[in-house]
């Protein structure tokens, strides 16, 4: 076991190269860069002042020696300077994580909660009342967009309530139950779109799962339905559940840009989608880094989990 | 000889500002009714982040004045009480009295005296010759910035000097009335000298109605009462509040949950305030110009807009009318480089705008333009194609749409490109299109605010290239004119030469309708939403 987390962090390791290198060539290929971007507020470009404030921001240097800068950085636990702001990057990213990383896990508890169960009902009532209901329930979560979804709730909130969340962010310290209902409302919209993934995924590897000899025999056995089903039925067709758990958190974490923006939450997706129309480079770099580290995390928890849920799974 | 003259022609100036210079300093008005009250916190909506903190010198945006205005005093500031700027409306605000002299040459200011910057350090005619020396690029300016995209608004400064702590004159190369209402403007703070001007982008040191509490980035940014303000009993509020949000849609419902009690400027369509008021009806929704127009650039050093008859045939072919129904719902104001009254007051009236190109009746402006395209030898099997560049932003791409459809019915097939906000100044710089929907937003209502940023021949931000030294003549005379009305008439001749050479033909002024919940009072919208975000004046009616 010890040896096969030893060998996937190595590969983490090789990714996160890997990954560096795309997103420093990529946001180098876009055209424009923060100066033109400086400039634009101004409403015009002039190409000795644009000469100067690049080599103020060391955007001069040759692009190998600019990649190594970052590099050694990062080992020195810095992540650079923001260019937008004139800030330590970190000092800009750090308040931003608490906060997608939190929207993340709710939208996944949401999705799990409603997804797993309804899919084991509509498999196990199959072609059913119930089962037609589960889908349809499901079908429209994956044909509604979460940020559709999200306005619709503020818009429906401002009419019938005249009240909507708090539009800057609560922390939890600050008042707990504001808090709370800052985060549910966008983690219901997001979960409930996950969630009707996870239920067809649940519902498609019960139903798999479920005609399959041993549950015959647990039937045959007498067993009633709650044994058959949760602890025999369940627990061999979880296993693409938790990969679709896991890849849907850890798209999450980068893919929460419109919900984040409708909810006016700071969070790590919608400051990413400033940071590129802005080509700060430092922000943009770093923030893709952490979402390739939460990716390559939860894939690998995702895999130990298998061993923990499956005997048969052994780590070489 | 001159030094020791000095203090004598200052004591001089004084004894005259009270006869020349005799409009009143800020908050010496009478305060509107009801009795304003103190305490609270306002609460606005900030459309984004701030572009460049609080650095309104380095920026051209009201996304900074806004929320940068409360932190800083100018010498000089439109009266926040009064919608319509003009040179009558110019309040003192750091300086308590100003004289022009030696027939406008030189405009002398005499400062308050025993004002502090928020960290302190008081504040003296150094500041202001720092800000201004900075400003015009002066060979011994003490600070420099890093853009400074309104140099030639002091292109006719010569020196900027300060005899004594509290006194200020401005040498001008020739009479200049609008330089006054230039230094009047939301763009025009002056800055601390013991601030390095690159400290601006990330605080705030001003000597301004608010002290800046926190810049949460991203999320808001706050201000607290300055107690030190020299203003007496002024601000009346405890704090302001911005709150960033992005989106439109959260904006429109965070002002009708009462989350925001003042909009963004400029942000709410006739239709947003439409449904605001059904939703809200105390709402207080103000109809105000806000100094921004749309209109065509067409690269003049490049074919086919080389030739001054396609140019007019653009011109010609525009129907302002349908493009204000289609796109704005009307809401818009229709006017050539000036606005027109009431939003305005050196626009063409009505009947003369009716005789300029593509003011006239539809039907007979199109033919109009088939027949000049004719004669620059474009036919209808024979049409022009081109590209027509515009910024990747809906205000924009929905005026490039309808743009297409008309050039379309005279023979120009236009393609739309979209070019993204980090590219699109570089390129219109540059001038690597050839044709483009823009918009423009003017500092102040004054013709040499716009003509010298946007139609000077040298000027980075003239896109078209357009040089005409005639009317570079003219633009000069009416600046140096200091007869009111002998000016008016220049400025109207310079619209209708612009207008009949086709250089960047205006096709609408955007009109806001900016809304409020009825308990904010002294929030008065200007002609102009880059001047009144000093917000001193206002108080919250609990």
């Amino acid at each position: 076991m010890k040896s096969y987390i030893a060998q996937r962090l190595v590969i983490a390791v090789l990714t996160l190269f890997g990954m560096s290198v795309v997103i420093f060539v990529l946001l180098r290929m876009a055209p424009g860069d923060i100066v033109d971007v400086l400039f634009s507020a101004a409403g015009y470009v002039n190409p000795s002042e644009k000469q100067a404030i690049l080599r103020e921001l060391g955007m001069d240097k040759p692009y190998w020696r600019q990649y190594v800068e970052w590099i050694t950085q990062i080992f020195h636990g810095d992540l650079g300077k923001s260019y937008r702001y004139d800030l330590p990057a970190w000092q800009i990213i750090r308040p931003l994580l608490p906060v997608t990383i939190e929207l993340a896990m709710l939208s996944t508890i949401v999705a799990v909660a409603l997804g797993v169960p309804t899919g084991i009902v509509s498999a196990v009532r199959q072609d059913g009342l119930l089962d037609y209901a589960m889908r349809v329930f499901s079908l429209a979560g994956l044909s509604m967009p979460s940020f559709w979804l999200g306005m619709v709730i503020i818009l429906a909130l401002v009419s019938w309530l005249a009240w909507i969340p708090p539009l800057t962010y609560v922390r939890p310290t600050e008042n707990f139950w504001l808090h709370a209902v800052q985060f549910m409302l966008p983690a219901l919209a997001v979960g409930y779109r996950s969630s009707a993934l996870i239920m067809r995924i649940t519902r498609s590897a019960m139903l798999e799962v479920l005609r399959e000899d041993y549950i015959r025999t647990a039937w045959a056995k007498g067993q009633g339905e709650w044994a058959v089903v949760w602890r025999h039925a369940l627990k061999n067709a979880i296993l693409p559940v938790v990969t679709v758990v896991g890849i849907e958190f850890a798209f999450l974490i980068g893919g929460l840009v419109v919900t984040e923006t409708v909810f006016n939450l700071p969070g790590v997706a919608r400051f990413l989608v400033e940071a590129i129309l802005w080509r700060d480079y430092p922000i943009v770099q770093n923030l893709v880094m952490f979402i390739a580290i939460v990716v390559i995390l939860s894939n690998l928890a995702v895999d130990l989990l298998y061993g923990l849920l499956d005997p048969r799974v052994r780590y070489a | 000889m001159r030094s020791r003259m000095l203090p004598s022609l200052v004591a001089l100036l004084a004894i005259l500002d009270v006869l020349v210079g005799g409009a009143p300093a800020i908050g010496q008005n009478p305060p509107a009714s009801p009795t304003p009250r103190s305490g609270g916190v306002l609460t606005l909506a900030q459309r984004e982040e701030t572009p460049q903190g609080f650095a309104i010198h380095e920026t051209s945006t009201v996304s900074t004045t806004w929320p940068a205005m409360p932190c800083f005093s100018n010498l000089v500031l439109f009266d926040p009480r009064k919608p319509q700027e003009s040179a009558d409306t110019v309040l003192g605000e750091l300086a308590e009295k100003w004289s022009w002299q030696d027939n406008y040459r030189n405009l002398v200011f005499f400062l308050r005296k025993g004002v502090k910057w928020h960290d302190g350090q008081p504040f003296t005619s150094k500041d202001v010759k720092f800000t201004f020396d900075m400003l015009r690029e002066a060979p011994d300016a003490q600070g420099k910035l890093r853009i400074n995209p309104r140099k030639d608004w002091y292109a006719n400064v010569v020196n900027v000097e300060a005899p004594d702590p509290s006194t200020v004159i401005f040498h001008l190369k020739r009479p200049q009335p609008s330089l006054l209402l230039m230094l009047a403007s939301g763009y025009t703070p002056i800055y601390a000298a013991h601030v390095p001007p690159a400290q601006y982008r990330t605080a705030c040191v001003g000597t301004g109605p608010y002290k800046l509490k926190e810049w949460r980035k991203g999320e808001f940014i706050e201000y607290v009462k300055n107690p030190d303000y020299f203003v007496k009993g002024r601000p009346y509020l405890d704090g302001l509040k911005y709150v960033i949000i992005k989106e439109r849609g959260t904006r429109v419902a965070a002002l009708q949950a009462g989350q925001v009690q003042a909009a963004f400027p400029g942000d709410t369509s006739k239709t947003t305030a439409e449904q605001l008021r059904k939703a809200v009806p105390q709402l207080v929704v103000t109809r105000a110009a806000e100094n921004v127009n749309e209109n065509v650039i067409m690269n003049t050093k490049k074919p086919p807009f080389d030739n001054v008859k396609v140019r007019l045939a653009v011109a010609h072919a525009i129907d302002r009318r349908a493009l204000n129904q289609a796109v704005h719902q009307g809401g818009a104001a229709i006017g050539v480089s000036m606005p027109s009254k009431p939003w305005g007051i050196w626009g063409p009236a009505e009947a003369t705008l009716a005789t300029l190109p593509g003011y006239g009746k539809p039907a007979e402006e199109k033919a109009r333009a088939k027949k000049l395209m004719a004669e620059a030898g474009h036919s209808p099997e024979k049409p022009v194609k081109v590209e027509i560049v515009t910024r990747a932003i809906a205000v924009y791409v929905d005026m490039a749409s309808f743009i297409v459809n008309e050039l379309k019915q005279i023979g120009i097939e236009a393609t739309l490109k979209q070019i993204e906000t980090a590219q699109w100044h570089a390129m219109a710089t540059r001038g690597e299109y050839q044709i483009g929907a823009n918009l423009t937003g003017i500092g102040i209502d004054d013709p040499d605010a716009n003509y010298y940023e946007n139609f000077a021949c040298n000027s980075p931000r003239n896109y078209t290239f357009y040089c005409n030294e005639q009317i570079a003549a003219m633009v000069d005379k009416q600046s140096g004119e200091i007869d009111p009305r002998k000016r008016l008439a220049i400025v109207l001749d310079i619209q209708k030469k612009l207008e009949e050479e086709g250089v960047r033909p205006t096709l609408d002024w955007r009109v806001d309708n900016f809304a409020q919940w009825p308990q904010v009072k002294n929030l008065v919208p200007h002609n102009n939403f880059y001047n009144y975000g000093r917000l001193q004046d206002v108080w919250v009616d609990k």
